[in-house]
C-alpha cells in the first residue's frame, strides 16, 4: 500500500512539474523599448481689450511689456521628453489699427534666445478680423525654448488711426501650446 | 530603474492576478487546513500539528483582461503595439492581484465525551499578503495619446484603486458535531498588520473643455488618498536592512497594528449522500494606529492661461502675479499633503458554499459486496465562493470530483468560472506516508502550457503529522 501510495504522489507530481516547465517563448527585454508618445494641449495667454483700455490720460500707449517667470519649459520632465512644439495664436481684432505682440523668450541668464512676432490686422469697418500665427519649435528652436524661464510680451500698436476715447472696437488674443512628448528611454 | 517601476504597475495593473479561492482545499477534510475554509466541517483526524514553517504554503496571483504573454510574447511584434493593445483592450475593473499565505505554525486534536470524538479544537499562526490593483484605464489613455485627441474626455481618476496589506493571523477555531445532521464552528482571530497602503476611495476627473477666454479651460477636480501604516518608519532615516527586520519580526508577533475578525461555517447533512456547508471567512477588521502615513491630494482648478493683463492699463496686476497666483494654486492642489489620520480596514470577507453528493462505497473482496460501513469512496458537488473586494466582489463557481485511492490517498479535481478565466481546471492531491500527510494542489492546468498565458495560477503545498488512533 505505501509503495503505491508513493508511486501515485511522485505521479501526480512528475505531472505537474512537466506541465509547469512548458513556457513559450517570452522577452522581457522589450520593456527596454517602452515609449509612449502623448500629444498635450495647453492654453497659453489670453488677453481681450476695447480700444479705450489702450489710453493713458488720453494718450495712446504706443506698447505695452509684461513678462512671466516660468520654470516649466526648463523642467527636467520637459527637456528630456518634449520632441517638439507648436504655439498657435489667434487674434480677432475690430479696431481700425494694426497691433503686433512679440513674445521674447529670455534664459537664466537674462539673454533673449529666441523672438517671434504676430500682427493682428487692422479692421476697416469694425468687423472682426482674424489673424493667426503657429510658431513652430523645433532643433534649435526647440533647444532655445527648453532653456527659457521667462517670456516677455509686447505688445504694440502699429498703423491706423490713433486712438482715442471714441475708438471703437476690441482687441481679443487667444493661444495654446501643443507638446509633442516622447516618454521612454529617459525614465 | 523607474522605467521597471512603472512597467510593474503596467503589468501590476493588466496583466497577473491572484484569487483567493481555494476551490481545491475546500471541503477536503484529509487535509488539516481545510478547517481554514470551514471551521464547520470536521477533520478526519484525531490530533495533528503542521511541520512548521511547511504546512500551508499558498501563492495566488491573477490578473484580469490581459496576460504577461499578451505582452512580452517573443514574436516579432512592436512592443509598443503590444502594450497599446492590452491598453486599449482591457477595462477599469480588470485587475492584478496576489495573494500569498505562509502558515508558521498550526495544530489542532479532537476530543469530546461519547466514544466517538465529536469536538475539535484547532489553532495556528500564518502570514499573508494581499495585493490588489485595478487598472486605471483613463489614466493609462491620458499617458499614452495625451489630451489632444481628447477634448471634453473627462479622464476619471476614480479609477485608480489599490490596496495592499501584509499581515499575520493567530487563530483558534471550535468545531462541533452536533448530531449526525448538523456541525458547526468558528474560528477566532487576532490580526497583526505588518504594513498597509490603502488607497480604493479615490475620487475626481481632469478634463480640457472648449474655453471662453482662451482655447480650452483645463478644469483639475482632483480627490486622491493613499494611506499607509507600517511603511513610514521602515524608510527612516538610519534604518537598515537588519533593523528593517528586526522591526518586521516584531509586527509579525503583534508588534504591529492590531484586529480582530472571526470565521463561522456549518455543514448539513441533508441525508446519507447529500451535504450542505457554508462558511464565512475574515468577517473582521484591523485598527491602524502606529506608523501612519496619508497623502492626499485635493482641490479644484479652472485652468485657461495666463491673461497678461499688461499693467499700464489694467489694476496694476502684472502678468507675473497672475501666474504667482495661478502656481500657487497648482502648488496647493497637487502638493501632497501628508496627514497622520489613523484610520480602519476591513479584511475582505469570503464567503464559501457546497452542495455535495458522496457515493461508490468499498467494495469487501471477501464477500463481492458492498460493505456497509465505511465512507463513500467518492464526492461529487457545486461550490461557489465569493470574495468582497474594493470595486466589486469577486465570484467562482467550481464544480468537482473527489476520489479516496486508497486510505493513504486521495485526490480532487475542479473545473472553475471565475473572473480570470471560463475553463480553469485544478487537481490536488493528499498523500499519508506513515503519520507524514502531504499536500498539493494546482490550478489553470490547461493553461500550465504556456504559463504566461495563465491569467490566473495557484500553488498551495504542505506537510502534516497527522494521528489517527484506529488508522487501518
Amino acid at each position: 500500500m505505501q509503495k503505491q501510495i508513493i508511486k501515485y504522489s511522485f505521479l501526480v507530481v512528475a505531472i505537474s512539474l512537466s506541465l509547469l516547465s512548458c513556457v513559450k517563448d517570452v522577452d522581457f527585454d522589450q520593456a527596454d523599448d517602452f515609449e509612449i508618445s502623448p500629444v498635450v494641449e495647453s492654453s497659453l495667454i489670453f488677453f481681450e481689450g476695447q480700444a479705450n483700455r489702450f489710453l493713458l490720460n488720453t494718450n495712446e500707449i504706443v506698447s505695452i511689456k509684461d513678462s512671466v517667470t516660468v520654470e516649466f519649459f526648463n523642467s527636467n520632465f520637459i527637456v528630456d521628453n518634449l520632441i517638439k512644439s507648436e504655439f498657435v495664436f489667434e487674434a480677432v481684432n475690430s479696431i481700425s489699427k494694426e497691433f503686433q505682440v512679440r513674445v521674447d523668450l529670455i534664459n537664466d541668464l537674462e539673454l533673449q534666445v529666441h523672438s517671434f512676432t504676430l500682427t493682428a490686422s487692422p479692421s476697416t469697418n469694425g468687423n472682426d478680423v482674424l489673424s493667426d500665427h503657429t510658431e513652430v519649435f523645433e532643433n534649435d528652436k526647440l533647444e532655445a525654448l527648453k532653456n527659457t524661464s521667462k517670456i516677455v510680451f509686447t505688445l504694440s500698436l502699429l498703423s491706423g488711426e490713433t486712438i482715442n476715447q471714441s475708438t471703437l472696437g476690441r482687441i481679443k488674443l487667444q493661444s495654446k501650446a501643443v507638446f509633442y512628448l516622447n516618454i521612454g528611454e529617459e525614465l | 530603474m523607474m522605467r521597471r517601476f512603472i512597467f510593474f504597475l503596467t503589468l501590476a495593473s493588466c496583466c497577473l492576478s491572484f484569487s483567493q479561492n481555494k476551490q481545491i482545499l475546500y471541503g477536503f477534510s484529509d487535509i488539516p487546513q481545510s478547517t481554514l475554509l470551514n471551521p464547520g466541517k470536521l477533520i478526519k483526524n484525531d490530533w495533528y500539528f503542521g511541520i512548521p514553517l511547511l504546512s500551508h504554503i499558498h501563492a495566488n496571483v491573477g490578473i484580469t483582461g490581459s496576460t504577461v504573454y499578451d505582452i512580452f510574447a517573443n514574436d516579432g511584434i512592436d512592443f509598443n503595439a503590444k502594450l497599446q493593445n492590452a491598453v486599449y483592450g482591457m477595462e477599469a475593473n480588470d485587475f492584478f492581484s496576489v495573494n500569498q499565505q505562509l502558515e508558521i505554525f498550526s495544530g489542532g486534536f479532537s476530543f469530546g465525551s461519547s466514544y466517538e470524538k465529536n469536538e475539535y479544537i484547532s489553532f495556528g499562526l500564518y502570514q499573508e499578503l494581499d495585493v490588489i490593483a485595478y487598472f486605471p484605464k483613463d489614466l493609462a489613455i491620458l499617458a499614452l495619446e495625451g489630451n489632444q485627441n481628447n477634448i471634453n474626455r473627462s479622464f476619471s481618476t476614480s479609477q485608480v484603486s489599490v490596496a495592499a496589506e501584509a499581515i499575520s493571523v493567530l487563530h483558534l477555531g471550535y468545531t462541533k458535531k452536533v448530531n449526525d445532521h448538523f456541525t458547526f464552528g468558528i474560528r477566532g482571530k487576532i490580526y497583526s498588520s505588518i504594513a498597509n497602503i490603502n488607497a480604493t476611495k479615490n475620487k475626481g476627473r481632469f478634463i480640457t473643455v472648449r474655453g471662453q477666454n482662451n482655447f480650452y479651460d483645463h478644469i483639475f477636480n482632483l480627490d486622491l488618498e493613499a494611506r499607509t501604516s507600517g511603511i513610514a518608519s521602515l524608510s527612516e532615516d538610519g534604518s537598515d536592512s537588519n533593523s528593517v527586520a528586526r522591526d518586521l519580526k516584531k509586527r509579525l508577533l503583534f508588534g504591529g497594528n492590531l484586529g480582530l475578525g472571526f470565521d463561522v461555517g456549518f455543514t448539513k447533512q441533508l441525508n446519507k449522500q447529500w451535504s450542505f456547508d457554508a462558511s464565512l471567512l475574515d468577517v473582521g477588521f484591523i485598527r491602524h494606529t502606529k506608523d501612519i502615513e496619508n497623502y492626499k491630494i485635493e482641490g479644484d482648478i479652472v485652468f485657461e492661461g495666463i491673461n497678461p493683463i499688461f499693467p499700464d492699463i489694467g489694476n496694476g496686476q502684472t502678468a507675473e502675479d497672475y501666474w504667482s497666483e495661478i502656481e500657487e494654486d497648482f502648488e496647493e492642489i497637487f502638493e501632497l499633503d501628508t496627514t497622520a489620520t489613523k484610520y480602519t480596514t476591513w479584511r475582505p470577507i469570503k464567503l464559501n458554499t457546497s452542495l455535495n453528493y458522496a457515493f461508490g462505497k468499498k467494495k469487501d473482496k471477501t464477500c463481492n459486496c458492498v460493505k456497509e460501513e465505511g465512507d463513500y469512496l467518492n464526492a461529487a458537488g457545486m461550490q461557489l465562493f465569493a470574495m468582497s473586494r474594493p470595486k466589486r466582489p469577486l465570484l467562482a463557481l467550481t464544480a468537482y470530483y473527489y476520489r479516496r485511492l486508497f486510505n493513504g490517498l486521495q485526490i480532487k479535481t475542479t473545473y472553475t468560472i471565475d473572473s480570470y478565466s471560463p475553463y480553469n481546471i485544478g487537481l490536488g492531491m493528499s498523500a499519508n506516508l506513515g503519520k507524514l500527510n502531504f499536500y498539493v494542489m494546482a490550478d489553470n492546468f490547461l493553461e500550465f502550457k504556456n504559463i504566461y498565458n495563465a491569467q490566473s495560477v495557484s500553488l498551495q503545498l504542505g506537510f502534516n503529522y497527522i494521528f489517527n488512533k484506529n488508522e487501518d
